[in-house]
């Protein structure tokens, strides 16, 4: 099985390391602002303006789950579609289900390790600037946006792995619709009710994908 | 396991759909509903009522149908268009005996509007406490913010620390006048934008109601005698130049109150069973009447009232609701319910749900569900393997017979 996970992470880690990368770049980028802006406007204006204003701090961040989800996504899956290789791991001597969830598996928790260090890193370098009660609503703003990272993971897996072209026209306009529920406009603190709902939702569809790998088995065309 | 995964994709794919399809519906064939206006006029005595659905968009009318133009309607609402009637020499020196002054017209205008949307939004835990009589003409944004949760702290934005004295000033001065941790509802004005600086009134732990301000870096405190129970849901404060009331108070008896200026007196306005989680407020003053408009779905209730808020005049008035009209019906038979992830009574992001009135979706579900078993049999699949797809579209009807097409049942 340690293979399997080995397999998994050289097709993932080019897109680990640049989503890495990418993230820790753009939280180095928000707090360096916020110090500069408190620094050369006041720090009371600056906290005003989130308070009353409604203006975020944090923006930048808004698309990187998404993307950082659909990045490790094709990265894992897409190689898999190229002439049918997933094929070959079906025929493998284990349980049908069980490569399969553990690939899925695989990539679940590298993206969830790379998010839990974007939130941790996000958490410090808020709290050097801002008290709990301005940090607290940040965090119920882009939680959703992680959230949906996950989700965008989990549904373009099921799209690639799916073998019929106009299925995948289908499931894609059904997975647009389902992540666009993470990232809609609200004020700050505007998720607080659907956050659980929402956190249900995800680890429901964490399953999804052995919908379309039974459609690839039973050789759907 | 592969079956649940079908179930959940089927799930997300009515809920896409319960979200998708009436927005898109409406997006297209919304029809623009009229907009209802409603002022007292103080030289007809009775309301002008603008825009209806006897008079169509922007048409003006009274409660005994007289229609009125544009330089009409100017000439009897001229506390709201003193300034035109005065370019235009229009504008009588007098009315009811009250010589007309630009400044005195002026002062005396306020409009004061509540939507749910203020009571149903996130709203911060930390506010400015600005310094009402710091002896400079302008008011000026202080250095830190206080919250009140089991003390009141002042922490100070540019070290993000707390300031312990002002802190425990400001502690004690609460707990002197009863002040039960932590603070409820915290309304204010944080804002320099003000003709002066009244501080916050804030509820405690116990529903008791306070006015918390700043004189000369010392704390004021007073405590605002209620009535037993009064339950305070929402308060807004306001900025009126005659410094008649400083907030108006919401409370669970559907109650509306103003705070009177410096006696705190709460005079109740004459407006009742106000919901104030569906329903809306405006209230127009001016010199001589108060008007509240209570508007729900697809009425509205106008109160007119005098200077000592004693009921002068009512009038009521109901529309055509969304779903009495062509367009709303017809979407409320072909789909059993929506969900939304906004609505226009909160600020809130959720899935509201909104089922269709009446029972024509029934009708419309059973053709679903007629269309979802005559296609299974077409592609020569037995309706046995398929009944739990069966069930998803009787229930949620179109919404379930586009999910189960899209994640096909293959099983046996």
């Amino acid at each position: 099985m340690k293979s399997i996970y080995y397999k998994e992470w050289i097709k993932i880690k080019r897109v680990f390391s640049a989503s890495l990368v990418l993230g820790i770049l753009a939280l180095s980028f928000i707090f360096i602002k916020v110090r500069h802006d408190i620094l050369f406007s006041d720090a009371a204006g600056y906290w005003y303006s989130f308070l009353f204003r409604g203006s975020p701090y944090y923006t930048l961040l808004r698309f990187l789950p998404l993307v950082t989800g659909l990045g490790i996504a094709i990265a894992q899956y897409f190689p898999e579609t190229v002439d049918k290789r997933i094929k070959l791991t079906f025929h493998l001597p284990v349980r049908e289900n069980e490569i399969l969830i553990r690939m899925h598996f695989f990539g679940a928790a590298s993206l969830t390790a790379l998010f839990v260090l974007f939130y941790t890193i996000f958490i410090t370098g808020s709290s050097i600037f801002f008290p709990s009660d301005i940090i607290v609503p940040a965090l119920i703003s882009i939680t959703p946006w992680f959230l949906g990272g996950l989700a965008t993971y989990f549904m373009v897996a099921l799209i690639l792995l799916e073998p019929v072209l106009l299925y995948r026209v289908l499931f894609g306009i059904v997975g647009a619709g389902f992540v666009s529920f993470f990232s809609l406009r609200a004020g700050i603190g505007g998720y607080k009710p659907i956050l659980i709902t929402l956190s249900a939702l995800t680890i429901l569809v964490s399953v999804v994908i052995l919908f379309s790998g039974y459609r690839f088995r039973k050789g759907e065309m | 396991m592969v079956k649940i995964s079908r179930y959940i994709l089927i799930l997300i794919g009515i809920l896409v759909a319960a979200v998708a399809i009436p927005k898109l519906y409406w997006t297209i064939f919304e029809k623009v509903p009229v907009t209802t206006t409603i002022f007292y006029s103080c030289t007809l005595n009775d309301f002008l009522i603008l825009g209806s659905e006897k008079t169509g968009p922007g048409g003006r009318i009274d409660p005994k149908g007289n229609k009125y133009n544009t330089a009409e309607y100017e000439k009897n609402m001229p506390l709201m268009f003193f300034r035109q009637l005065m370019t235009d020499g229009k504008m009588p020196d007098s009315i009811n005996g009250v010589k007309m002054e630009p400044s005195y017209i002026n002062r005396s205008n306020s409009f004061f509007k509540y939507t749910p949307k203020k009571l149903m939004a996130p709203v911060p835990t930390l506010y400015p406490l600005i310094e009402s009589q710091s002896g400079r003409v302008a008011l000026t944004m202080p250095e830190d913010y206080f919250r009140i949760a089991g003390r009141m702290e002042f922490i100070v934005a540019k070290t993000n620390k707390t300031d312990e004295e002002k802190s425990v000033l400001f502690t004690k001065a609460l707990t002197e006048k009863g002040f039960v941790f932590p603070a409820g509802i915290i309304a204010g004005m944080p804002t320099t934008k003000k003709t002066k600086d009244e501080g916050y009134f804030v509820t405690d732990s116990q529903g008791s109601l306070f006015h918390i301000k700043m004189k000369k870096s010392q704390p004021y405190v007073a405590k605002i005698e209620t009535p037993e129970n009064f339950g305070i849901e929402y308060i807004e404060c306001v900025d009126l130049k005659t410094s008649e009331y400083y907030c108006f108070l919401i409370t669970k008896s559907n109650g509306v109150y103003v705070v009177m200026d410096e006696v705190y007196d709460l005079q109740r306005f004459p407006v009742e069973n106000f919901d104030p989680y569906t329903q809306s407020l405006k209230i127009n003053c001016d010199i001589f009447n108060k008007c509240a408009t209570v508007i729900g779905d697809n009425w509205l209730k106008a109160t007119a009232m005098d200077d000592s808020y004693n009921v002068i005049k009512t009038y009521e008035e109901s529309w055509t609701g969304k779903y009495d009209r062509a367009d709303g019906k017809i979407l409320a038979s072909l789909i059993p319910f929506q969900i939304s992830l906004s609505s226009p009574d909160t600020e809130f992001v959720s899935f509201y749900f909104f089922k269709s009135p009446g029972y024509f979706w029934i009708i419309s579900n059973l053709l679903m569900t007629c269309l979802a078993a005559f296609i299974i049999i077409r592609k020569d699949r037995k309706l046995k393997d398929n009944i739990i797809d069966l069930l998803f579209t009787a229930i949620t009807g179109v919404y379930g017979c586009i999910a189960i097409f899209i994640f096909p049942n293959r099983f046996k």
